[in-house]
C-alpha cells in the first residue's frame, strides 16, 4: 500500500502541495481530482521519488521512498503525463530495458510485455523507435511500461489522456486486475467520468491541500464496461481492423 | 513586460490565411508583408538575446566568461613569441600580415559553423512556434533563422581576441586598430555567407512541389521520416549495471551526437597509437603519442558526459536503480579506455625502454582515468544537465592544462582534485532534481 504522511512541497515561495496525507490499501484505486494547478502532479512525482519533498514521508508497500529509493522503486509503477523515454530505442527494445532494470526473468516479462501491446493495439508498431509515436501510442507504451511487473503501488498521472476508446477500456481493465490482485493504485485526472468509472474513493485537491474526500456511495455505481458510444466505436473498430 | 507594438499589430494584419499563401502572392504584396514584419522579428531577435544570457545563472556566466579567458589567454600566449620573432625578421607589416591570415581562417570557420546550423534548421525544421502557420513570408522567416544560426559564429570572436592582444605592442595602435575592425567586419560578412550558403545547400535536397518555392517546401516539409523496424529487441536476465551498458551502447549507435563523440575518442585513440610510427626524433612520436591520449581521454570523458545526458529524467528516477548502477554503467567505459590505452601503447610503443615504457604507461593510464572518472563524475552528478557537465568539463580540463603550461606537473594536481571535488555529490544522485 501506499501511505503519504504530511507531504509537502514548495517551487520557489510558491507552495505546490501543503501537508497532504493520504493512504491507499492494497486492492483500492484511489482517484485524485483537481484543478489544473491543484499540486496533483506534484504530489503524484514526489510519492514517485522524481521530486524530493519539503517535509513529510513516504512509504512505498512499507518501505520508505526517500530513505531506501532503489527498494521503494522496485515495489512502484509510475505513469507520467507526460512520459519520456530513450527515444531512440523501438518500444520492444525500451520495454526489455525496463524490464531488466526491474530484474523480471526475461520470457515471462516478455510474454506479458506483448500480450499489454497487443491488447492496446501497439503491438505492429513495436519494432520502431520510440520518436515515430504519436501522443496516444507513447501513452500507451508508458503505461505498459508501467504495469509490465505488476507493481505494489501504482502512480497514475492523466495516464489514459490520449487513449483511443479500445484502448482506455484495456488499461481500465488491466487496472481493475491489478487492483483485484492487491495493487493500491493512485490515479489522478480532471476528466471525472474516468474516475467515476473506475475508482473506489477519491480525494480533491485544492491549492495543494485535500479539501475533500469521497466514497463510492457519493456518485453512485455508473456502469463499468463501454458507454453506448463506446460500443458504437468498439464496433466500428472492430469491422476496420477484424 | 511585452511590448504590443505598431509592427506587431501591422504583420498580424498581413494574414494570409483567408487568400493565397504568401509565398505565391505578388512582389508588391510580399514586400509589404516583409515590411510589416520587420519590426516583431528584430524584436524577438532582441528579446532571444537579452533572454538566453538572462537564462545563464551568475556561476555559469563566471565559468563561461573564464573559459572565454582561458581560451583567448591560451592563444596568446602560444601566438606571442611567433609574432615576436615575425616582428625582428619581417617589421610590423609581416606581423599584420601574419594576424590577418589567422582572422581569415577563423572567419572562414565562423561561416562553416553558420552554414551548418541554417542548413540543419532547414532541414530538420526549425526552432520555435509552428512558424507556417503564421503570416509570416518564409523569406522572412529564413533570414531570422540564419540570424540565430549566426549567433554561434561570434564565439569565434574569443580566439580571434587572443590573437589579436598578441599582436599588441608589436605593430602601431592604428594598425591594431584596423586589425579589429577587420576582424569583426570578416566574422560578420562570413557568418553571413557562411548561412546564405547553408541555405542553399538544405534547399538543393529539399523536395520540390510544384507551385511552391524551394525555400516554403523546406520549412514545410513534413519531417515524418520512413516507418523502418529495428532489430527485435534482447530479453534477457541481467543486472541494472549490465542492462544500462548494453542500453548505451544502443544509444550510441542511434543518436549522432553521441555517437560522433564516441567516434573522435575512438579516432584519436588510434592516432596516438599510430603517432609510434611518425618520422623523425623519437622526443617528436612520444609527445605526440602523449597529447593525442590526453585528446582521446578528454573524448572519451565527453562521450560519457553526453551519454548521461542521454538518460531522460523520469525514465532513470522512476526505475529502481541506484547509484553504484549509474555510476558503475559508465566507469566501466573509462576502465575500458585505460584498458585499451595501457595495452595498445605497451604494443605500439616498442622504441621504449622498458623504464621508460612503463613510466608512459602510468601518466598516461592515470591521465585516462582521471580524465575519464571526471566525465562520468560530472555526467552523473549534474545529470539531467549535460551541456553544463561538458562546460564544466572543458573548464577543468582547460585549467588543468594551463596549470601544466606554466608550472610542470601542476596539472596532475588541478586534474585529482577536481575528480575528488566531482565526487563528493555523488552520494546525493537519488536527491538531484530536475532542472
Amino acid at each position: 500500500m501506499l501511505r503519504v504522511s504530511t507531504l509537502t512541497r514548495r517551487y520557489g515561495a510558491r507552495v505546490a502541495v501543503q501537508d497532504v496525507s493520504l493512504v491507499i490499501a492494497s486492492g483500492e484505486i484511489l482517484g485524485l481530482l483537481g484543478a489544473n494547478g491543484a499540486g496533483k502532479t506534484t504530489l503524484i512525482r514526489a510519492a514517485a521519488g522524481l521530486l524530493p519533498p519539503d517535509a513529510g514521508t513516504i512509504e512505498v508497500a512499507g518501505v520508505n521512498l526517500w530513505d531506501q529509493p532503489v527498494e521503494a522503486r522496485r515495489r512502484l509503477g509510475y505513469a507520467a503525463e507526460e512520459p519520456s523515454f530513450y527515444e531512440e530505442l523501438s518500444a520492444d527494445e525500451y520495454l526489455a530495458f525496463v524490464a531488466a532494470v526491474r530484474g523480471m526473468e526475461p520470457k515471462g516479462a516478455r510474454e506479458r510485455a506483448h500480450a499489454l501491446l497487443e491488447r492496446l493495439g501497439l503491438e505492429d508498431r513495436c519494432g520502431e523507435p520510440v520518436h515515430r509515436f504519436s501522443h496516444g501510442m507513447r501513452k500507451k507504451l508508458s503505461f505498459v511500461a508501467t504495469v509490465l511487473h505488476r507493481p505494489a503501488v501504482l502512480l497514475c498521472d492523466e495516464a489514459l489522456e490520449g487513449f483511443d476508446a479500445a484502448g482506455a477500456l484495456e488499461a481500465k481493465s488491466e487496472l481493475r486486475s491489478l487492483a483485484a490482485a492487491g495493487s493500491a493504485v493512485l490515479f489522478s485526472s480532471h476528466v471525472t467520468e474516468a474516475i467515476e468509472r473506475l475508482c473506489d474513493r477519491v480525494v480533491v485537491l485544492h491549492g495543494g491541500r485535500i479539501v475533500r474526500q469521497l466514497e463510492r456511495a457519493h456518485w453512485g455505481a455508473p456502469e463499468r464496461g463501454p458507454s453506448p458510444l463506446e460500443r458504437e466505436f468498439l464496433t466500428v473498430a472492430a469491422g476496420a481492423n477484424p | 513586460m511585452v511590448a504590443w507594438g505598431r509592427g506587431a499589430r501591422k504583420g498580424a494584419r498581413k494574414s494570409g490565411c483567408g487568400g493565397e499563401p504568401l509565398w505565391i502572392e505578388s512582389m508588391s504584396s510580399m514586400t509589404r508583408a516583409r515590411d510589416a514584419t520587420e519590426a516583431p522579428f528584430r524584436d524577438l531577435e532582441r528579446r532571444l538575446t537579452r533572454r538566453r544570457w538572462a537564462q545563464l545563472d551568475l556561476r555559469l556566466r563566471v565559468e563561461l566568461v573564464a573559459l572565454a579567458l582561458i581560451v583567448s589567454g591560451f592563444l596568446f600566449w602560444q601566438a606571442r613569441a611567433p609574432l615576436d620573432g615575425l616582428a625582428h625578421r619581417g617589421g610590423p607589416p609581416a606581423v599584420v600580415l601574419a594576424v590577418a591570415v589567422v582572422q581569415v581562417i577563423l572567419a572562414a570557420l565562423a561561416g562553416v559553423l553558420a552554414a551548418t546550423r541554417h542548413a540543419r534548421a532547414l532541414r530538420v525544421g526549425p526552432p520555435g512556434p509552428e512558424w507556417l502557420a503564421l503570416p509570416v513570408a518564409p523569406e522572412r522567416l529564413a533570414r531570422h533563422l540564419a540570424w540565430d544560426a549566426r549567433q554561434a559564429g561570434w564565439a569565434i570572436g574569443v580566439p580571434a581576441a587572443g590573437v589579436l592582444a598578441a599582436a599588441v605592442g608589436l605593430i602601431p595602435a592604428a594598425w591594431e586598430l584596423a586589425l579589429v575592425a577587420g576582424s569583426a567586419w570578416l566574422l560578420s560578412v562570413s557568418s553571413r555567407l557562411g548561412a546564405a550558403v547553408g541555405q542553399a545547400w538544405a534547399l538543393g535536397a529539399a523536395e520540390r512541389r510544384p507551385g511552391i518555392t524551394p525555400l516554403a517546401c523546406a520549412l514545410g516539409a513534413t519531417s515524418r521520416p520512413r516507418r523502418h523496424r529495428l532489430r527485435a529487441a534482447t530479453w534477457s536476465r541481467t543486472s541494472p549495471l549490465w542492462a544500462l551498458v548494453r542500453k548505451d551502447i544502443q544509444l550510441t549507435g542511434r543518436l549522432s551526437a553521441v555517437a560522433r563523440k564516441a567516434a573522435t575518442a575512438a579516432m584519436l585513440w588510434a592516432l596516438a597509437l599510430l603517432a609510434w610510427g611518425l618520422p623523425g626524433e623519437p622526443a617528436l612520436r612520444h609527445s605526440a603519442a602523449f597529447v593525442l591520449t590526453l585528446l582521446a581521454a578528454a573524448s572519451l570523458a565527453e562521450w560519457l558526459a553526453v551519454l548521461s545526458g542521454a538518460d531522460p529524467f523520469a525514465v532513470l528516477r522512476g526505475l529502481p536503480v541506484g547509484l553504484a548502477a549509474v555510476w558503475g554503467a559508465r566507469f566501466a567505459w573509462a576502465l575500458l579506455g585505460l584498458v585499451l590505452v595501457v595495452v595498445g601503447h605497451a604494443m605500439a610503443a616498442r622504441e621504449l625502454s622498458t623504464h621508460a615504457l612503463q613510466v608512459f604507461l602510468v601518466w598516461s593510464g592515470a591521465a585516462t582515468l582521471g580524465v575519464a572518472t571526471l566525465g562520468v563524475n560530472y555526467g552523473v552528478t549534474l545529470f539531467p544537465r549535460a551541456d553544463l557537465a561538458q562546460r564544466l568539463l572543458g573548464l577543468a580540463l582547460g585549467l588543468a592544462v594551463a596549470a601544466s603550461i606554466m608550472i610542470p606537473l601542476s596539472g596532475w594536481v588541478v586534474l585529482w582534485m577536481a575528480v575528488i571535488h566531482s565526487a563528493r555529490r555523488l552520494t546525493h544522485w537519488h536527491r538531484l532534481e530536475e532542472a
